[in-house]
């Protein structure tokens, strides 16, 4: 796979505080790739320090395949906490801005202000919106150049529950057109909703990388139960997806190869005369796991 | 370069208070340009004159006299360009938007340029209008006339532009400096106009300085080294010797500080971190 970026022992102090201590990071094409930290654990000051506005005290970082930063810069779509726009200009003439520094024509404009519902509001200066309707200009912002690469601190920070989940479908509509996400997170479960692959960070230290999937995969455990217990035992016995199974009182519990799923289980039972009354889905929340990996590490 | 000041110009075509300053200035430059005449007989009908002399016979508008005579003027209104420098330095730092020009793909030599791309176009303005202002004013008021009358002292006119320019290279480190865009204005404007020319006069003029070095250190002072290039020319009117050239003393130390300046800025745009 085609490296996006590559962190090569990235640091940043500030004054006392070890912001990002050596972090080496590999994103490829297509990634959705989640940075997890709690608050203060240096996500953002390396998302600044690969977008060249916070300067590392120490090690580098090389864009696509080695490409000059500013020229990388310019098809990357970045959000970085709050949204930066000239509050006395519309948002129309704030792209326009945007779509100089990247080089991408104005034609653009209006179907991302469409994309982010802004379109009505288009040439009302950006001071007159609301803290929801900036952060979305943002967004159209960072879409606007078609950028193969985004990157986005905090994406749901501080939307209500409607934009959040906007926002969520908005990042997996960009995937799903083979884009690359860096996002920043503190929230486990956006992480787990939306990214690929992820990494923990504490103290500006990376204590954990790995692929979303397989994190989680590990665990892969369905319970299920019927009124003839029995029967059901000797059935998920010949079941070729599971790996193991125990008896859990009046219940079965069924740990699945990697890439089974609960319906392919429920269509074995059912084609085998088996009606289950219960299937449930243990599937490892991160927030365990990511517990277990600060636990482990402390 | 000229994508550089276009981003500078896309900042500022749509904000009220850059064509505010652009109006105030511009109508200063008029009435020092144009003012004088009028001046000089408003003086006579005052019943003022100069050893028995008509204020309205005084030769202002004579080639090439009214060269040095206007950009010696005008000089005193290059705050108001300078006002300008800092609010847009300062909004880019109070708006973020600094930050996000770079992620979005500018260097910070470029935004550098975009900056000064700015001042040199105003600096170009000013020079021109004060140009053209002066061949009319000359056209109409200069007892002589002739290409070597008009086009002599022409060097007055590119000092005039070197002066907007050093200036407002440090309005621009400054708001840099100093993120608060009011009191950078307040500081500077005190400094220009107060400060620093009661200390150097001070040091030049004060007998207990006058006779060491503290007049040629006087001359090293930024305001003074910007204002040395075009020296105080209505001497000439009352038959007193002036300097009707720009020294390059004058140039040289002028030419440190814009270096200075240049350099510093350069400096902190790449070390300071932007949040």
């Amino acid at each position: 796979m085609e490296s996006i970026l590559k962190i090569n022992k990235l640091s940043k102090r500030f004054g006392r505080i070890q912001a990002v201590d050596k972090l080496e990071l590999k994103v490829s094409t297509g990634q959705v790739y989640g940075i997890l930290g709690p608050n203060g654990s240096g996500k953002t000051t390396t998302l600044g320090m690969i977008l060249d506005v916070v300067a590392p005290d120490e090690g580098d970082y090389e864009w696509f395949d080695n490409e000059p930063h500013v020229e990388a810069r310019k098809k990357i779509g970045a959000i970085l906490e709050t949204p930066s726009f000239f509050p006395y200009l519309t948002a129309v003439q704030n792209l326009r801005i945007t779509a100089h520094i990247k080089q991408c024509g104005k034609e653009n404009i209006e179907p991302v202000l469409k994309q982010a519902g802004l379109y009505d509001r288009r040439n009302d200066k950006f001071k007159t919106y609301s803290l929801g309707m900036k952060q979305r200009l943002s967004i159209a912002a960072a879409l606007l150049s078609d950028p193969p690469v985004l990157i986005l601190d905090e994406p749901t920070n501080g939307l209500d529950p409607e934009g959040i989940a906007e926002v969520r479908a908005l990042i997996r509509n960009v995937a799903q057109q083979g884009k690359t996400i860096l996002m920043a997170s503190h929230l486990l479960d956006e992480v787990q909703k939306v990214c690929t692959h992820f990494c923990i960070l504490r103290k500006g230290k990376k204590l954990h990388e790995g692929s979303v999937s397989e994190t989680l995969g590990e665990i892969n455990k369905v319970e299920i139960a019927a009124d003839d217990i029995k029967t059901l035992e000797k059935v998920i016995g010949e079941f070729p997806g599971k790996t193991d199974y125990t008896v859990d009182g009046a219940a079965l519990l069924v740990t699945m190869k990697d890439d089974v799923t609960a319906t392919e289980l429920n269509d074995f039972c059912f084609a085998q005369g088996i009606t289950l009354k219960k299937l449930f889905t243990h599937r490892n929340s991160l927030e365990q796991e990511f517990l277990k990996i600060l636990r482990e590490n402390d | 370069m000229i994508r550089a000041l276009k981003l500078e110009w896309l900042k500022i075509k749509n904000y009220r208070i850059f064509w505010i300053l652009t109006g105030m200035y511009l109508l200063a430059l008029l009435v020092i340009t144009s003012g004088g005449t009028f001046f000089l007989r408003w003086l006579k009908s005052e019943g003022a004159d100069f050893r028995g002399i008509d204020p309205t016979i005084i030769p202002i508008n004579d080639f090439p006299d009214i060269w040095q005579n206007t950009t010696y003027l005008a000089s005193y209104v290059i705050f108001l360009l300078a006002f300008i420098v800092i609010i847009s330095v300062n909004n880019d730092l109070t708006y973020h938007t600094l930050r996000q020009n770079i992620i979005d793909g500018i260097s910070k030599k470029e935004y550098l340029m975009s900056k000064m791309l700015m001042i040199i176009t105003m600096a170009i303005v000013s020079t021109l209008l004060i140009f053209f202002a002066g061949l009319v004013n000359g056209a109409i008021y200069s007892h002589v006339w002739g290409a070597e009358y008009i086009f002599d002292e022409m060097e007055f006119l590119a000092a005039f532009f070197y002066q907007i320019v050093i200036y407002c290279s440090l309005a621009f480190l400054l708001a840099l400096v100093i993120k608060k865009a009011g009191f950078v204005i307040v500081a500077l404007f005190l400094y220009t106009t107060m400060f620093e020319p009661i200390v150097t006069a001070i040091m030049v003029n004060a007998p207990v300085f006058r006779d060491g070095l503290a007049p040629d250190i006087a001359q090293f002072f930024p305001v003074k080294a910007i204002n040395n290039l075009i020296t105080v020319p209505f001497g000439r009117y009352i038959f007193m010797e002036i300097q009707d050239y720009v020294s390059l003393k004058a140039l040289v130390i002028a030419t440190g500080w814009l270096a200075i300046y240049l350099w510093l800025i350069y400096y902190i745009l790449k070390k300071r971190d932007l949040n």
